[in-house]
């Protein structure tokens, strides 16, 4: 499950992708990637770049809920907090592999109870020369568990013990089986060091930056509003830079950020994928190269509301799901760059492995929908849109205002589903009141957002479990805006969340995408593809990771020799 | 003067005052400081941070709680970064003030030219083609204009020429390795003419109407009579007698400037008020949104009442009570 929320960088709105942050599984066999082989021209050492950064972190306390942005995570964290696991794609799969923090694989005991033993490298220090040990282990556990502001909790509330046998093992028990531990010190936090932090105040000596390191960077400084300033990390134990200093500049402006990649005042952009970018791209950027990846962890979908008229209604849903082109859509969209087949599961790429392929089903078939429609005794009327009851059907689409790539889909869905008989009415609104307001109360009926993972881990039970429906009682809190609540879906999200046997996890996270498919709960669109630009005087193994971003390398970029 | 002065700010406090408590809630009623916490997986994260902010009073109480921590200096924290909210709006005023210092100076000097040129030369066709760009000026759009000159000012000379940087910056106010007066004033340059045209456009029409007036009026007429050279009357008569509502109307934008630099900020990458009003927005921070907000209308006040000053300074004719 991600918990990293990805504000910014698919729409521009901050809460855009809150409501959007996270899911599990995946097909991976709707896109084949068309990126580009990663580059690898040889580096020399030394040198710096700038790099143009769309959006600022708010807070680089990584475990409050300040430190919400994806950007930070990119550009901050990433470089300078161990973790323990990291994602790896193995034959064309991504999955996690331990990384150098760990002396071993870290071992898991079934239980029950369910016990997990962290062995940390002999090698492991942290920038002052201090090793990291089973203290910060548990020092980052309890400040998570038990800690105040704390965005993200999941995975640490089921820790009931800590063993702390020698400075380089850590045993953790937990109180129930708990599939997604490879995500403790890896998906939304990583370590962070006892010996600096414990009995001290977290977040006003982390909050603005901090000068500790357990990567291969160390923050030299972040001055707001403007950059942020990378350099090696002298004591880092795995290898170190080639670069001897890395600037994020903050540009926000997408067509300034182009024009100044174009100049050379920045050597490297990670732009949204917006219209306007995609023309400049296709459109040509001289001396420079680019990787464009559809493998991403972003699924834009078309989000019904299952709880409310006409959309609580499966046969409603199908009939509408049977009148979109999807992958007319995904071409006009992308087409430019590659892109062309619809989605055809609620996983992205990232976790691809454990989903299928059922929304495959849903092409464009308008004596489907005609069927359908009658044996749920709506008619046309005389102006070509199906009634029932004197009701016609009239709906509304969501999204939020000035995303021009998101408007454009919503007048593609328009023209299309008129053709099919509903009338569509296009009902956007800013960014806050959609994410803040109207989707937590599911004051909505069709809706165009995106679902973000950040770890490939999945957790479906996040989005679409009827205990993640957003209500008055739980304070608005919960991820399911759909209110999809689908008998036998629970359960299986439920298997899946505490199966640690990985077949058994894979073939129940493809139960619950053939469940969600067959009743028509959402409808996904399109992954919507990462780009990364850079000058050509970078060189190295250039390649974006679709959970850590494109900077997750970024030790081994230099300058071409 | 200095009663003029004592009571008038006497009278801006009650107006601040209301103002702040209207605009408090009305942030707080449009604004969820939570949103970003909404969706999240752990529920009791709203209602600890609802704790910690406060947000589980009424809004009067609220409103109380932070008036009195504002006139003491505590501004509060940022829902969105944490930190201290003074820490936010001060910079941020700091970078906004060069820009607006810079781009009125420029602005000035080139609007009293022209609308002098206009007014001595009226319907030449100098005055018409000022008059034409004027309205060009005024009606191209911030996002537009700044594009337009980096496009032409900055990429295209790069690009003629082969240099490998372009002779203007465009993204921040300092290169990341910091930079001298140079280094500055090549990021200044382009921020600034986009905060200018606008203003020369505006201000050029007014000052040609300001002096067409006075050097219609009796006193340049009786000037003229007398023999006193041309220029003699323009420089010395006519535009003393101009530049006392110049110089009003050029305060009170300038006030009004700081509030309204979202755009220019936005495209290049630069801190100040304008972004920080975004940022905020975005987040629904109401905690920075409302401060920033009062900050904006004493600077508004204030520049008023230089206005008023300048004025009086200007044109022997004003006095102030």
């Amino acid at each position: 499950m991600s918990t990293r929320f990805r504000l910014g960088a698919i729409g521009l709105a901050a809460l855009a992708l809150l409501a959007a942050s996270c899911t599990s599984g995946g097909t991976g066999t709707a896109l084949k990637s068309d990126a580009r082989p990663a580059a690898a021209a040889p580096v020399r050492q030394g040198g710096s770049i700038v790099i143009g950064a769309e959006q600022e972190p708010d807070c680089t306390d990584w475990i409050a809920s300040c430190a919400t942005s994806i950007w930070g995570t990119w550009i901050m964290d990433i470089p300078t907090i161990p973790r323990v696991f990291e994602p790896r794609k193995v034959d064309g799969t991504w999955g996690l592999a331990a990384t150098n923090v760990m002396a071993s694989e870290p071992e898991v005991a079934a239980g029950p109870p369910q016990k997990v033993t962290y062995r940390i490298n002999p090698a492991a220090v942290w920038s002052d020369g201090e090793p990291i040990t089973s203290e910060d282990f548990a020092y980052t556990a309890l400040a998570i568990r038990d800690g105040k502001d704390v965005l993200n909790r999941t995975g640490y509330s089921h820790v009931t013990k800590i063993d702390t046998p020698d400075p380089k093992t850590a045993v953790f028990t937990f109180d129930a089986s708990y599939a997604n531990w490879k995500g403790l010190f890896s998906d939304s936090s990583g370590l962070l060091p006892s010996h600096l932090l414990k009995g001290k105040d977290r977040s006003a000596l982390m909050k603005d930056g901090y000068t500790w390191s357990g990567g291969p960077w160390k923050i030299e400084s972040w001055t707001k509003g403007v950059s942020v300033v990378l350099v090696p990390n002298a004591n880092y134990w795995g290898d170190k830079p080639k670069l001897d200093k890395v600037t994020f500049q903050f540009t926000a402006d997408t067509a300034a950020a182009f024009q100044a990649f174009k100049t050379g005042q920045l050597d490297a952009l990670y732009p949204t994928p917006q219209l306007d970018s995609i023309d400049q791209i296709k459109s040509g950027l001289p001396n420079a190269s680019s990787i464009i990846d559809p493998e991403s962890g972003n699924l834009e979908a078309i989000w019904f509301n299952n709880a409310k008229a006409p959309f609580d209604s499966v046969t409603f849903r199908q009939a509408v799901s049977h009148a979109i082109d999807r992958k007319a859509v995904v071409t006009r969209l992308y087409g430019a760059l590659g892109v062309n087949e619809p989605a055809q599961s609620a996983h992205t790429p990232l976790v691809g492995r454990y989903g299928g392929t059922d929304f495959a089903q849903y092409i464009p078939d308008l004596a489907k929908v005609d069927s359908l429609m009658r044996g749920d005794g709506w008619a046309k009327g005389s102006d070509g849109i199906w009634a029932k009851a004197g009701n016609r059907a009239t709906f509304s689409v969501s999204t939020m205002t000035g995303n021009k790539r998101r408007e454009l889909t919503e007048q593609i869905l328009q023209e299309q589903m008129r053709a099919a008989g509903f009338e569509v009415k296009i009902d956007n609104t800013s960014a806050t009141d959609l994410f803040a307001s109207k989707l937590p109360k599911g004051d909505f009926q069709m809706g165009l957002w995106t679902l973000v993972d950040t770890f490939p881990q999945p957790s479906l039970e996040a989005s679409f479990s009827s205990s993640a429906v957003p209500t008055e009682d739980n304070g608005y809190s919960g991820l399911n805006m759909s209110r999809i609540d689908l008998p036998g879906l629970d359960k299986v999200l439920d298997t899946a969340a505490s199966s640690l046997d990985e077949a058994r996890r894979v073939d129940v996270s493809r139960q619950a995408d053939k469940l969600l498919a067959d009743s028509a709960a959402l409808l996904p669109l399109d992954v919507i593809p990462n780009i990364l630009l850079w000058n050509n005087k970078i060189g190295g193994p250039l390649a974006i990771d679709p959970a850590r971003g494109p900077f997750w390398n970024l030790a081994q970029w230099g300058l071409a020799s | 003067m200095f009663a003029y002065l004592a009571r008038r700010l006497l009278y801006s406090v009650p107006v601040v005052l209301i103002a702040s408590f209207l605009l408090f809630w009305a942030v707080r009623i449009a604004f969820d400081p939570l949103a970003k916490l909404r969706g999240g997986r752990d529920p009791g994260a709203l209602a600890r941070a609802a704790e910690r902010l406060g947000l589980d009073q009424s809004i009067p109480v609220q409103y109380w709680h932070w008036l009195t921590r504002f006139v003491t200096g505590d501004w509060g924290v940022s829902s969105r970064t944490a930190g201290p909210v003074h820490g936010l709006i001060l910079p941020a005023l700091g970078t906004t003030l060069q820009l607006i210092v810079w781009g009125v100076l420029v602005a000035a000097v080139i609007a009293l030219a022209v609308g002098v040129y206009s007014a001595v030369r009226q319907y030449s066709a100098g005055d018409l083609a000022f008059t034409g760009l004027s309205y060009l000026g005024v009606a191209m759009p911030p996002f537009w204009l700044g594009l337009i000159l980096i496009q032409i000012l900055a990429a295209w000379p790069q690009e003629l020429l082969g240099l490998t940087d372009p002779p203007l910056y465009f993204v921040g106010l300092h290169s990341p390795d910091g930079g001298g007066p140079l280094d500055y004033a090549r990021h200044l340059v382009l921020p600034v003419l986009t905060l200018t045209v606008g203003l020369v456009a505006s201000w050029s029409r007014f000052t040609r109407a300001t002096m067409l007036d006075a050097l219609t009026s009796e006193y340049v007429r009786t000037a003229r009579a007398k023999g006193v050279p041309k220029r003699r009357i323009v420089t010395r008569h006519a535009l003393r007698t101009a530049l006392g509502p110049f110089v009003s109307v050029t305060a009170v934008d300038a006030g009004l400037l700081f509030g309204g630099l979202v755009v220019t900020e936005q495209i290049f990458a630069i801190q100040g008020m304008g972004r920080l009003f975004l940022d905020s927005l975005l987040a629904g921070d109401v905690f920075v949104l409302v401060p920033w907000t009062l900050v904006i209308a004493v600077v508004v006040i204030v520049f008023n009442l230089l206005a008023d000053l300048a004025y009086a300074v200007l044109d022997p004719r004003v006095r102030l009570r």
